[in-house]
């Protein structure tokens, strides 16, 4: 129970906390700072998302709808304070553009990347790799990676939580995974699992 | 199971080879409505070539999934979030 915080006006205190707040937010603590590393793609950029994430979810508990999912509502948060973090005013509508070339060069080397990385898939030693691949994906494609097939979340959620259509999700998620394969494809080739890719143009 | 050449030309339950294919991460995802689902499943289940694409990319997703599941949140940040949001009252 709340008693008293003397280093702040009575209108300004924060919400009670509900006991629920740390049984479920604090629990998926773990998955806001994967989410964070996904955004920043920097340990210490993402461990200031998750901290502040957590300050903000924590003075905002009132606004979670019970029954909601929390990892959803967390993300959406962490993703808010991420573009705030991110004044710069870089935004992501040329990551687009550069992905869309790599994405139909990708669709072009489809049965070379597909048939080499068939036979590695069941393979631990992959586990570095795919990391390695998913943190170089342009960031509109990495979050919609990260949210949906690491964080098991469903296109209608990753769209809310990255404040985009569901048809943009459906698109970059596309993207993100034929571009993710085609870099594994390169790594196995440069790890001598490959032959060079047969269709490459010489440029 | 079929086995064809002239990808894109079969069809089973209304559903060919090319739709399967754009909706191949619908399915695998399970975003498609049941009707939808069910349809594609039974092409799938039919069409070699669709089968062994959605086989792979299905091995993919979980390869992906499996690689990235083990990153936790560093202790050292854990208490760090802890300590700030008990200064904010929680468990106060």
């Amino acid at each position: 129970m709340m008693t008293d915080a003397p280093d702040r006006p009575a209108t300004e205190l924060p919400p009670p906390a509900p006991a629920e707040f740390s049984a479920a937010a604090i629990a998926a603590m773990d998955d806001v700072y994967r989410f964070a590393r996904s955004l920043t793609r920097d340990a210490v950029d993402a461990e200031d998302i998750v901290q502040d994430t957590y300050l903000r979810a924590f003075r905002s508990w009132r606004t979670f709808q019970e029954g909601t999912d929390i990892k959803r509502w967390l993300f959406t948060i962490a993703r808010n304070v991420f573009l705030r973090s991110r004044e710069r005013g870089q935004r992501e509508v040329t990551l687009d553009d550069d992905a869309s070339a790599a994405a139909e060069s990708a669709q072009a080397q489809e049965a070379w990347v597909r048939g080499g990385l068939d036979p590695l898939l069941h393979r631990a030693e992959l586990a570095p790799a795919i990391d390695a691949a998913l943190a170089e994906l342009p960031e509109a494609f990495r979050t919609a990676v990260t949210l949906v097939d690491v964080e098991d979340q469903s296109y209608e959620s990753a769209a809310e939580v990255l404040g985009i259509p569901v048809g943009t999700v459906r698109s970059r998620l596309f993207r993100g995974r034929k571009l993710l394969q085609q870099r594994l494809a390169e790594h196995a080739r440069d790890a001598g699992f490959l032959p060079a890719v047969p269709t490459r143009s010489p440029a | 199971m079929h086995d064809h050449q002239a990808h894109g030309h079969h069809r089973h339950d209304g559903v060919d080879c090319d739709a399967a294919l754009s909706q191949l991460f619908d399915f695998l995802d399970g975003e498609l409505d049941d009707s939808l689902e069910s349809r594609l499943r039974s092409h799938v289940e039919r069409c070699k070539p669709c089968f062994e694409r959605a086989d792979f990319e299905k091995r993919f997703l979980e390869a992906v999934h499996a690689a990235r599941v083990t990153e936790t949140c560093p202790k050292a940040l854990r208490e760090r979030v802890l300590a700030t949001l008990r200064a904010e009252g929680l468990g106060a």
